[in-house]
């Protein structure tokens, strides 16, 4: 059965007085287990069709359908609880409290969604961080971090309430090639080693190469190659 | 989100801007400790009053008056009778002491007979100084700072006198040494016929804090060198004249008389019982509750400007609040990614505005406790001074104090609401893009 299943999605913007059509009519069905990397000019929509894969935005129309849920009309609390507890994000700027530490970080889905008692946090957070090499710098602020170590951080974040898929919105974008590297081979072990589903947003084709599954996306479009790994 | 977690990160939030947080507090509490302070001057005033009319027994007491018209203040210095309105007879006490609920009927008498005043070397002229008269039977009590007040032996004998004659005459912060002094009255030469010229000498018993120079004796003992005068009537080149010597307190009758009734809940009765005689009527009792009306009203303006300052301190909120909300733009989209609902956002801002009235009227009522411990270390030193026995006037009322707290509390949360409710709905996916 499929895991992500999207039904003619539309999204437009409006830039000044230019309309822009993000999402024109996108069906695609995502497996668990899949890798599929999103790739396309800037621009052309990858960004949003993650955003409303990862109910953090949501269609103008057409549906996306999880678990029998359809985020394009779910409530705020049930797409909240979806982004918290089936979904980890991973950004380009990796997106971390830069007054936490990076364990605080890690456990921050936890205590948003309430899960767990202090030390249990602790324990689960320290074992994401493990997960990505990081035990070691659990206390340490973003800041005191290397570009590829906050992005590890964010990938723990993304981790620590065992989701059912890793959305990574350009993960490797502002980090150097050898980091980038280190940092794709990293979710795309999750994905083979724990079987997370994983979608990469990307325009580099060194990063679509690892992929299962490649779709490109252009003006909205959405085209379709089986990737080789 | 649970809800410790909430005021953990609240909490967090505030002290990561220490000073913004701190001059907003600050504003907190300068408007509780207006309100407080200020509220608690008024409760404390009330009290106060009520409870020393409640102590002499004055929330009880009618006084009676020749002329009706004085109200209650009035009528206790408007003790002097020129014979003008109703004559205060002993027969009218007896009507008085008649009615259902009156104990005693006390009647008082002031007189200005002497001239000077001798205490050792010390001697005092009379101008200003009430001599009162009435008998000791409970019925009038005075706040004592040293000794006691009148009672029935100190017929011919005892005397009491007020502070500030105490002062005067040389025992200025030591009361306690007037206490068995002989005091001299020298009677006024100027008296006409007047029979009893003498001096009297009588011992001081006590001290009492009653406003102004007055000194005090039983009746009896003023019976004893009251004047008699003589009238006369008729006579001419051939005839004697037909002469009546009389009492000048029989002439004039009492200043006032005093009525003790058994319970505040028959004054009214007594009053009207009272007024029936054709005399002046005034209740202690109606007193207390102009005063309480007065100070009622300056409570209500006082705490008004408080809570003014407590209104600009809520608005000191929602600009910190909404200064939050945009610095921290990127942490609320950040917050939404990984599952933050709405609710969970607005109860954030909310949790963290509502910490702020919280510690303000906490930090307020402990100041205004500061101050009030303050203001009565002052006012204490004052009221020994006057011989005064109450300390402490000034308290916070402790309900006062958690009502503050929690209206400073609500007033953070209300002000959070606005801020609160536009963090909550800001479009996640502009947050995280906000630089």
């Amino acid at each position: 059965m499929a895991l992500i299943e999207c039904t003619g999605l539309t999204k437009t913007y409006r830039l000044g007085d230019e309309v822009v059509k993000a999402l024109d009519g996108v069906t695609l069905t995502i497996e668990a287990g899949d890798f599929v990397a999103i790739a396309g000019p800037s621009g052309s929509g990858k960004s949003t069709l993650a955003n409303v894969i990862g109910g953090l935005d949501r269609p103008d129309s057409g549906q996306v359908v999880v678990d029998g849920m359809n985020l394009a009309t779910a409530r705020d609390k049930q797409l909240s609880a979806y982004r918290n507890s089936h979904v980890g994000f991973v950004f380009q700027s990796f997106n971390l409290q830069v007054h936490e530490t990076a364990l605080e970080n890690v456990i921050s889905p936890l205590v948003i969604g309430g899960v767990g008692r202090k030390k249990e946090r602790r324990r689960a957070g320290l074992a994401a961080l493990e997960k990505v090499g990081l035990a070691d710098r659990a206390h340490h602020r973003p800041t005191q971090l290397s570009g590829g170590q906050r992005q590890r951080v964010a990938i723990a974040r993304a981790l620590v309430n065992n989701p059912s898929v890793v959305i990574a919105d350009e993960p490797t974008g502002n980090l150097d090639s050898a980091r980038g590297v280190e940092v794709m081979e990293e979710l795309a072990r999750l994905n083979r080693e724990d079987g997370i589903t994983l979608i990469v947003i990307t325009h580099d084709t060194g990063v679509a190469e690892r992929a299962t599954r490649v779709l490109t996306i252009v003006d909205g479009k959405v085209t379709e190659r089986v990737g080789g790994r | 989100m649970k809800l410790h977690d909430q005021f953990r990160t609240g909490w967090r939030n505030l002290s990561r801007q220490k000073l913004r947080s701190g001059l907003t507090i600050f504003a907190i509490v300068v408007g509780a400790v207006s309100v407080t302070v200020m509220l608690s001057l008024v409760t404390s005033a009330k009290s106060f009053l009520t409870s020393s009319f409640q102590k002499t027994g004055e929330d009880r007491r009618v006084i009676v008056t020749p002329t009706p018209g004085l109200d209650y203040r009035e009528s206790t210095w408007a003790n002097w009778t020129d014979g003008s309105g109703v004559k205060l007879t002993d027969e009218m006490v007896t009507r008085l002491a008649a009615i259902p609920g009156v104990r005693h009927a006390t009647p008082l008498t002031s007189f200005g007979y002497f001239d000077s005043v001798e205490a050792g070397t010390t001697v005092l002229t009379l101008k200003n100084t009430n001599m009162v008269a009435y008998e000791p039977n409970g019925t009038i009590t005075r706040d004592v700072a040293a000794g006691r007040q009148l009672e029935p032996g100190d017929d011919g004998i005892g005397i009491v006198i007020s502070t500030d004659v105490a002062n005067n005459l040389g025992f200025r912060g030591a009361y306690d040494s007037a206490l068995g002094s002989p005091i001299t009255l020298t009677p006024r030469k100027d008296m006409g016929n007047q029979t009893n010229k003498a001096p009297v000498t009588l011992t001081v018993v006590g001290v009492i804090t009653t406003d102004g120079a007055q000194m005090e004796v039983t009746l009896n003992s003023a019976r004893t060198f009251i004047p008699t005068f003589e009238q006369c009537t008729g006579g001419g080149q051939n005839t004697q004249p037909t002469c009546t010597s009389q009492n000048d307190l029989d002439r004039n009758g009492y200043a006032s008389v005093y009525l003790d009734v058994d319970s505040t809940k028959h004054v009214d009765a007594v009053v009207i019982a009272a007024q029936k005689l054709s005399v002046g009527v005034a209740a202690g009792k109606d007193e207390i509750a102009n005063q309480e009306q007065t100070f009622t009203v300056i409570g209500a303006v006082l705490g008004g400007i408080g809570a003014i300052a407590l209104f600009v301190a809520a608005i000191g909120v929602i600009n910190t609040m909404v200064m939050a909300t945009l610095e921290r733009t990127r942490e609320i989209g950040i917050m939404r990614a990984i599952g933050a609902t709405k609710r969970t956002i607005r109860r954030l801002f909310t949790v963290e505005a509502g910490v702020l009235g919280f510690l303000g009227g906490v930090l307020g009522v402990a100041v205004s406790f500061g101050v009030a411990a303050l203001l009565n270390s002052i006012l204490n030193r004052q009221l020994a001074e006057n011989g005064v026995t109450a300390r402490d006037v000034i308290s916070v009322p402790a309900g006062l104090a958690l009502l503050v707290i929690a209206v400073t509390t609500g007033i953070g949360m209300l002000a959070g609401r606005l801020p609160a409710r536009r963090a909550a709905n800001l479009d996640p996916v502009e947050a995280l893009r906000h630089e």
